[in-house]
């Protein structure tokens, strides 16, 4: 039994403590950059040295780690971790010919620095692992986070994900035909008829136990699919609903909708699977598109049961049955990764 | 199991390279690097062109990490017997893991990151998330399918994984394993920490100057016992720990609290007493902080009674993310065949611990071994396997 006591989430809108969704950041340029925080009692010499995933991360993390809980262990899903640092590393082996290099910016670029820093600085020798499974990451560090709790129901685990826009995958990306060719603002994201979407980033952290008592949440269940075939994604999708939800419908789904055309068959078919009552909400034009989006949903999904609203510009059609007790999230990733969660008021 | 390394392209092969002491550490024949001829590396001795060719692998954006993991995996299912029907079922889990994945493009990925190019064949092949991918693609696997990235500890973790999902009933199977090609990103990005060795490494000793990189991948394939009646069974992982060195993003601890714990943490999952480990595959790296921590912390555990131990790395070369799955596999051959391997160039022992590896081939009863594999971000993990 997964349960979300504590979340945090830096991210390209007003979510990071007094949470706003009502004001609304617009892209520039097709991106959608974090709103970083002010990094309290982090000195300046150390975030300088931080890459910005790791940068984000941390500051993401320190509203839970300022409460002191103790914490078991640190589980992060990341595609890429420090892809700025990465480049620039790449760059130097080329610009120097394989010469004299600095090794900042390749021990920055580990993937599992973002885990390994906030493992550091809180002097945590508990289990620290990286899922960077593309577009599943987050899902697959949150079904870890899941089978931990079940072996050691009395730890408590930081569950988080972080991803950036850096120079280089915003590039690679975009040679790959994943971000518009054209400009369009996020406000519009739904309405343009064309391939590809906008770039986001984020980082999000979830302080979990299997305590049910005052929890904010829990993350009921997972599925993960490889695979092109809608009919398939659809079939799953009504298998997970009647193992976890018998003949329930979640008030809510919150699909991963990113405004690329290509993909459309597949949300559309999840909607149309639900019950006519369910509410339909997208989050991608907060986000951006990145692979560990989906933990930006999951956070979403947090802050709606705590707070029961949800902004007017996600509502893609109304839900006919309120209070929101159940919230289903579809997301898929290039068309070939999806996942299925269902995230739940604790009682 | 199947395996592939700079010893040795199948289980078989590698097994006989280290009943021999075959050191598979040579110049660069296959990748293009300043350093080609200026350290020893353990490359695989096959070109990806002919890999490519071997394994029918024409897919575009087919990476020399996906093709190394792919030869690994063909050998792992053909060893383990498992039909497409099982391979391709909702219950078949594949976890991977990858520290450099299509990264070993080092020079097409400056292009293209840097939009020198209208795009490469590679666009989608860089992350290493790719490897496993492709993978998935390639044999239809419908479980739950991840990549894991600890640095130096990966594999190790997705044995962990894997076997996890099995206790937990979220898979029935488990294709477990790593890869990691050479690329110009790591030879420069250890060569710019200035632990790299000029000679061929010497893992434990006293003028040890650093470790050399090396290529290859393995997968082993983990089964419930009672899923396992009539098939042969290699070993049973019964120990398993993750935790952290909390010390340095690049070094470890001088006590080696990280290591220490990732072994007491598996002896106890295993309910081992320390004296029942019959031979521990250590990290052993070659490198001046790896080794000392190491030691230190086998001395902290066994209370200056350690088992014989030694490293594979001098025959190798440290192959980064799929040592902890390549090390799982000579872990196990230890245990099938009763017989341990000599840790070659070993002189004289560190002057602060004194301990001495095993140096020639020798067999012996052995029921337990212990594995361990450390990272940076001081990842450390530690698997025990047991005779069956």
């Amino acid at each position: 039994m997964l349960y979300i006591h504590q979340i945090s989430c830096v991210s390209p809108q007003q979510t990071f403590l007094d949470a706003d969704l009502n004001i609304f950041h617009e892209s520039v340029e097709n991106k959608l950059k974090v709103i970083e925080p002010t990094y309290e009692g982090i000195p300046a010499n150390n975030l300088r040295r931080m890459g910005k995933a790791v940068r984000i991360s941390v500051g993401a993390a320190l509203p839970i780690l300022k409460k002191n809980t103790p914490l078991n262990g640190i589980i992060i899903g990341t595609a890429n971790g420090g892809m700025e640092d990465c480049i620039k590393f790449m760059n130097q082996i080329i610009q120097y010919n394989e010469g004299l290099l600095t090794p900042g910016n390749f021990v920055q670029s580990t993937p599992n620095g973002i885990a390994a820093q906030l493992g550091l600085s809180q002097h945590n020798t508990g289990y620290n692992i990286t899922h960077v499974h593309r577009g599943l990451s987050f899902e697959n560090a949150a079904i870890d986070a899941m089978m931990l709790l079940e072996e050691f129901p009395k730890n408590a685990y930081l569950l988080g994900a972080a991803d950036e826009i850096s120079t280089y995958n915003y590039n690679v990306d975009f040679l790959g035909g994943w971000y518009k060719k054209e400009t369009v603002s996020n406000k519009n994201l739904y309405e343009v008829d064309s391939p590809a979407s906008i770039a986001g980033e984020g980082a999000v952290m979830f302080l979990v136990n299997a305590e049910k008592t005052k929890a904010i949440a829990q993350i009921k269940a997972i599925h993960t699919i490889h695979s092109e075939d809608v009919n398939f994604v659809m079939q799953e999708l009504k298998l997970f609903l009647e193992k976890h939800l018998k003949n329930d419908a979640p008030e809510i789904l919150i699909t991963g909708e990113n405004g690329d055309n290509r993909f459309l068959k597949y949300y559309k078919a999840a909607e149309k699977s639900m019950d006519n009552k369910t509410g339909i909400l997208r989050y991608k034009h907060m986000s951006g598109e990145y692979p560990t989006a989906s933990s930006q949903a999951v956070w979403l999904a947090c802050n709606i049961l705590q707070t029961q609203t949800f902004p007017e510009h996600a509502v893609k059609r109304k839900s006919a049955n309120p209070p929101v007790k159940t919230i289903l999230i579809y997301n898929n990733y290039k068309g070939v990764q999806h996942s299925f969660m269902l995230v739940s008021h604790p009682e | 199991m199947g395996v592939i390394s700079a010893i040795g392209n199948t289980v078989p092969e590698n097994r006989a390279a280290l009943k021999t002491g075959t050191c598979g550490m040579h110049p660069l024949k296959h990748l293009s690097s300043n350093f080609a001829d200026k350290m020893p590396f353990g490359e695989v001795n096959i070109s990806t062109e002919d890999l490519k060719k071997k394994l029918n692998a024409h897919e575009k954006g087919v990476t020399r990490t996906s093709l190394l993991a792919l030869h690994a995996l063909q050998e792992a299912l053909k060893n383990s017997a498992l039909t497409s029907v099982e391979i391709q079922s909702k219950d078949t889990a594949l976890i991977g893991a990858s520290t450099v994945g299509g990264m070993c493009l080092t020079d097409e990925m400056y292009k293209d990151a840097n939009l020198h190019s209208g795009g490469s064949e590679y666009l989608s092949s860089y992350d290493f998330a790719s490897v496993s991918l492709y993978l998935q693609h390639r044999y239809k696997i419908n479980g739950i399918v991840n990549t894991i990235n600890t640095a130096c500890s990966s594999s190790a973790n997705s044995v962990m994984y894997g076997a996890r999902l099995i206790k937990h009933g979220l898979a029935k199977r488990a294709i477990v394993g790593g890869a990691d090609s050479l690329a110009k990103f790591t030879i420069n990005g250890f060569n710019s920490l200035q632990i790299l060795s000029s000679d061929i490494c010497k893992p434990f000793d006293e003028a040890r100057k650093g470790l050399n990189l090396g290529e290859g991948a393995a997968f082993l394939v983990l089964e419930k016992e009672e899923d396992c009646a009539g098939k042969t069974i290699y070993a049973e992982l019964i120990g398993y720990c993750n935790s952290n060195d909390a010390f340095h993003p690049s070094s470890l601890s001088e006590q080696g609290d990280g290591p220490f714990l990732s072994m007491l943490g598996a002896l106890n999952q295993a309910r081992l007493h320390p004296q029942a480990i019959g031979f521990i595959n250590a990290h052993g790296t070659g490198t001046e902080n790896n080794d000392a921590v190491e030691s230190t912390a086998m001395l902290r555990l066994f209370n200056n009674e350690i088992p014989d131990f030694a490293s594979t790395k001098s025959n190798t070369g440290h192959t980064l993310g799929a040592s902890g799955a390549i090390e799982a596999v000579y872990s196990i051959l230890n245990l099938q065949h009763q017989e341990v391997y000599g840790g070659l160039n070993f002189t004289n022992p560190i002057s602060t611990t004194g301990l001495i590896p095993v140096q020639i081939y020798k067999q012996k009863e052995i029921h337990h071994v212990l594995s361990n594999s450390f990272g940076f971000g001081g990842n450390c993990s530690s698997l025990i396997f047991s005779k069956v």
